[in-house]
């Protein structure tokens, strides 16, 4: 693993991810949206393209119910998912 | 010839205490006298033999003492300045390296931080798919049953995706467990950035609990330019669980 003891080639250092650790939904409040978003995977041949609205969703699940730090949907990169949504919002109107 | 010698002929008592020759008046001396015909003595440095610690009532060769003498002391200052200053230096060297690296990006894994911005900003790179392979692993002490929900996913850079993992405790006890990850390629793994996983913290499960542990990750958009990413298709992302003993501090990566 990161023991490869060759000092000339870059061994990998594990970083921290950027904002910390999910809690675990120990109550599997969002179980259904996980669902969901497998079943779509799935479907889909594992595109993580075409299965990014129900990621998003779960998400939005986990910030409900504090098992995620609330945060803008632009900063978690959904900002063509949003910019969709209020086109579609805009052309109704 | 030691011995005491008075007027050129030998004193018959040795340490005689009078110190002084009775004839000529002249205190005893501790040379022989010169026969006749030799030179008289010269003296090579007549200041230097003064100036080693023996009386010197010269007002010229006291002067010249202590110009050397204050010569020798800014010399010394000098050098024991150069000698701390090199003290100091080594220990400056250190976060001045640092600095230095994470300006210039050289050393590899001292790459500059990646911000809330950056993901807001990145454009996804369409054309490049790579598929993101997932490994789960236990060490044999941790009796939890932990696998990846999905065998792989395809992403492209600059996208970000969700994945799942699930562990269960098979243990009749809560069990606290800590996990630490790898991804190879090693060059692609500076690429896997994080947004917000399950790692480095520790994790409880209860007796004959299941959870779902979900990353969420994407791939830097700055992987599609790096040339010795050209030939990099495949990504394996690989978790491995632990338990966490009381009291045992793990060397976590900077973060905590």
């Amino acid at each position: 693993m990161s023991t490869a003891m060759n000092f000339g080639s870059k061994s990998f250092t594990p970083r921290p991810p950027d904002k910390g650790a999910f809690p675990l939904d120990h109550f599997g409040e969002c179980k259904g949206f996980k669902e969901t978003f497998m079943k779509c995977l799935r479907e889909n041949s594992f595109e993580n393209a075409l299965c990014r609205q129900e990621s998003k969703e779960y998400l939005e699940c986990r910030m409900e119910r504090q098992l995620m730090a609330k945060e803008p949907l632009e900063k978690l990169g959904f900002k063509d998912l949003i910019d969709e949504k209020s086109e579609a919002k805009h052309k109704k109107l | 010839r030691v011995g005491m010698w008075c007027a050129g002929e030998p004193l018959a008592r040795a340490g005689s205490s009078c110190g002084q020759c009775p004839r000529t008046g002249a205190p005893h001396s501790q040379w022989a006298p010169r026969g006749p015909g030799s030179a008289p003595r010269r003296q090579a440095w007549p200041g230097l033999q003064q100036a080693r610690g023996v009386a010197r009532p010269n007002p010229f060769t006291r002067g010249q003492e202590q110009e050397w003498r204050r010569r020798n002391r800014t010399v010394l200052t000098y050098i024991a300045a150069a000698a701390v200053g090199m003290v100091g230096m080594s220990y400056a060297a250190v976060p001045l390296y640092r600095l230095y690296c994470q300006a210039t990006g050289l050393g590899g894994s001292a790459v500059a931080g990646h911000d809330s911005d950056q993901i807001e900003t990145m454009e996804p790179v369409k054309d490049r798919i790579i598929k993101v392979t997932f490994n789960a692993d236990v060490h044999a002490s941790l009796h939890w049953n932990f696998r990846p929900q999905q065998t792989e996913i395809y992403v492209v850079p600059g996208e970000t995706a969700l994945a799942f993992y699930k562990a269960k405790n098979s243990t009749d006890k809560p069990v606290i467990g800590i996990s630490t990850y790898n991804v190879v390629p090693f060059e692609a793994g500076q690429y896997f950035n994080k947004i917000q996983c399950f790692c480095f913290e520790e994790q409880r499960l209860n007796p004959k609990e299941e959870v779902d542990m979900p990353v969420f990750f994407f791939i830097d958009p700055e992987f599609a330019e790096d040339p010795r990413m050209a030939n990099v298709d495949l990504i394996t992302l690989s978790y491995t669980f632990f338990e966490a003993k009381e009291g045992h501090k793990l060397p976590l990566p900077g973060y905590q």
